[in-house]
């Protein structure tokens, strides 16, 4: 009881003593940890964003004139066969065309513009299983060729087929972004840690330079290497977990005033929730002690011979 | 209680401190080391605690070989060696309670042995009235009891003192020394690196005489030169 009393009375001290560095490397821990949490939000925002876009995909295999029946058939048979394909559906002239006059009920130009007779008959497959696309398209012989325009689009060997609306493209640069996005708010993340782990091991080297009278007292009468670092360690981590809290509680109160004030203005965006900001919390934490544990091991390497 | 077998210490920069010294301290004796400064008084001191290792030779203290025992070991053997300088080494913001209660505190002993040894040792010291006083409201005499009863707080087996009485005037001087007999006389080995003529010659206790990192001279009841 005594001993705990001690580290903390020592680590107390050592705070108020040092309190210009220890805010310093305090902030530091703040921004490092917060970045670090950002990027894994971003993450999580980016993966909810590709789960609803793959979740109702419908892929859809636009079909060329004249359709009959017979290949309308033989192609819906054939995609069902596709592990993860659970429906095909046929939409007619008549069907696609109102759906298209649906979709832009609003622009008449495109509607008044454009004759039914022109608008292509197509097969809607919705898939069990995201990330089927590939097998779709390599079942229907379609792929991408440059003609001699230098254009790219897409030819398919199966007879009657146009081609085939492939989110694969979207999904791809989605993931992309993703992966952009929150690498580099992670590379920023991992460069303020760094910062971080260097002014955490800076404050600790400091406060035991201010005391190493006392120090040099303590090892005079006997006082073991723990007892003196101790609470120099609790003061690193107590930095760092100081900083991790304002840096939850400012992920926290991103969320709530800029994340739910869009959820009202785009509907169909999956936006992260609560849940998702608590889920990250243990790795925030986690950050920050081995940035306390990495700035007490350089800070104090000077310091522990006897 | 101490035993140096042919020590040889050569720092980094070549510099010889000490060649070949053997000596032989029994427990509850009081040693005077004399000698000219960087004869390698305060080396033998450094030696005797582990601050420093000898390049050859053995370094025994209350029965351990210091060249043996691992680093992990050193505040263990420093809890059984005292030691007082000529500086005394007080703490400014700490009051002499403070001051000597941090020594237990720092070696994890608990409240109650330091509420009951550390008014007992100032009193010993005869600083018994005296106890919450910061040390820039104390002589030099008495910064010097309060690092004296710092050091035997413990109840060490060996005490070292290195010019204790270096900042003193001749007449605390004997004071701090009428204190280290007094410690002596309760069974403490105590070894005082010291080069006050006044002192050696009034107390008439063995005296060991460096010069240039050699003993040239290991007299019992001996005076300085």
């Amino acid at each position: 009881m005594a001993r705990i009393e001690y580290f903390f009375r020592e680590t107390a001290a050592g705070l108020r003593r040092n309190g210009v560095v220890a805010f310093a490397a305090m902030s530091t821990a703040f921004i490092a940890l917060f970045l670090f949490g950002l990027s894994l939000l971003i993450a999580r925002e980016f993966q909810l964003v590709t789960t609803q876009l793959t979740g109702n995909v419908e892929v859809q295999v636009y079909l060329s004139d004249p359709v009959n029946r017979e290949t309308v058939g033989r192609l819906s048979d054939r995609l069902l066969d596709i592990r993860g394909v659970s429906t095909v559906e046929y939409w007619d002239r008549a069907k696609s065309c109102d759906h298209f006059k649906n979709l832009f009920e609003n622009q008449p130009i495109f509607t008044e513009n454009t004759p039914c007779s022109v608008i292509p008959t197509s097969l809607r497959i919705h898939l069990a299983e995201v990330g089927r696309f590939s097998e779709i398209t390599a079942l229907l012989g379609c792929e991408v060729v440059i003609d001699d325009d230098g254009d790219a689009h897409q030819q398919c060997a199966e007879p009657g087929v146009r081609y085939v609306a492939d989110y694969q493209e979207l999904l791809d640069r989605l993931d992309a972004l993703t992966r952009v996005l929150s690498l580099s708010v992670f590379g920023i993340a991992v460069i303020m840690l760094a910062s971080a782990v260097a002014l955490v091991a800076n404050t600790l080297r400091m406060g035991m330079f201010a005391r190493r009278k006392e120090i040099g007292i303590m090892r005079l009468v006997g006082a073991t290497n723990w007892r003196i670092r101790v609470p120099f360690l609790i003061e690193g981590m107590v930095e760092s977990l100081l900083g991790a809290a304002a840096a939850i509680a400012a992920l926290f109160l991103g969320k709530v005033f800029i994340v739910d004030s869009l959820r009202g203005t785009a509907p169909w965006l999956p936006l992260i929730k609560n849940t998702d900001v608590i889920a990250i919390v243990p790795w925030i934490l986690l950050a920050a002690v081995l940035v306390a544990v990495i700035a007490g091991t350089i800070g104090m390497r000077r310091f522990l011979d006897v | 209680m101490i035993s140096l077998q042919r020590v040889t210490k050569i720092y980094r920069n070549d510099v010889t401190a000490l060649e070949d010294v053997s000596i032989e301290i029994d427990k509850g004796e009081f040693v005077f080391v004399v000698g000219p400064s960087g004869s390698g008084k305060s080396t033998m001191v450094r030696l005797l605690l582990k601050q420093e290792e000898a390049t050859k030779g053995d370094v025994f203290v209350a029965g351990k070989n210091l060249s043996k025992i691992t680093s992990f070991k050193v505040p263990h053997l420093r809890r059984n060696v005292g030691t007082v300088f000529q500086d005394y080494k007080l703490l400014q913001d700490k009051t002499a309670f403070e001051n000597v209660s941090f020594a237990l505190e720092v070696i994890g002993k608990p409240k109650h042995v330091i509420d009951q040894r550390v008014p007992e040792i100032l009193e010993y010291v005869g600083l018994g009235d005296k106890l919450n006083a910061y040390p820039d409201e104390l002589s030099g005499g008495e910064q010097q009891r309060v690092s004296i009863a710092r050091a035997c707080v413990n109840r060490p087996l060996v005490l070292l003192a290195d010019e204790p009485t270096g900042n003193l005037d001749p007449n605390t001087s004997v004071d701090i020394m009428r204190l280290l007999d007094k410690v002596n006389r309760i069974g403490t080995t105590i070894l005082m690196a010291t080069h006050d003529q006044a002192i050696v010659d009034a107390m008439r206790k063995r005296v060991i005489e460096l010069d240039n990192g050699h003993v040239v001279r290991d007299q019992s009841r001996g005076v300085y030169a």
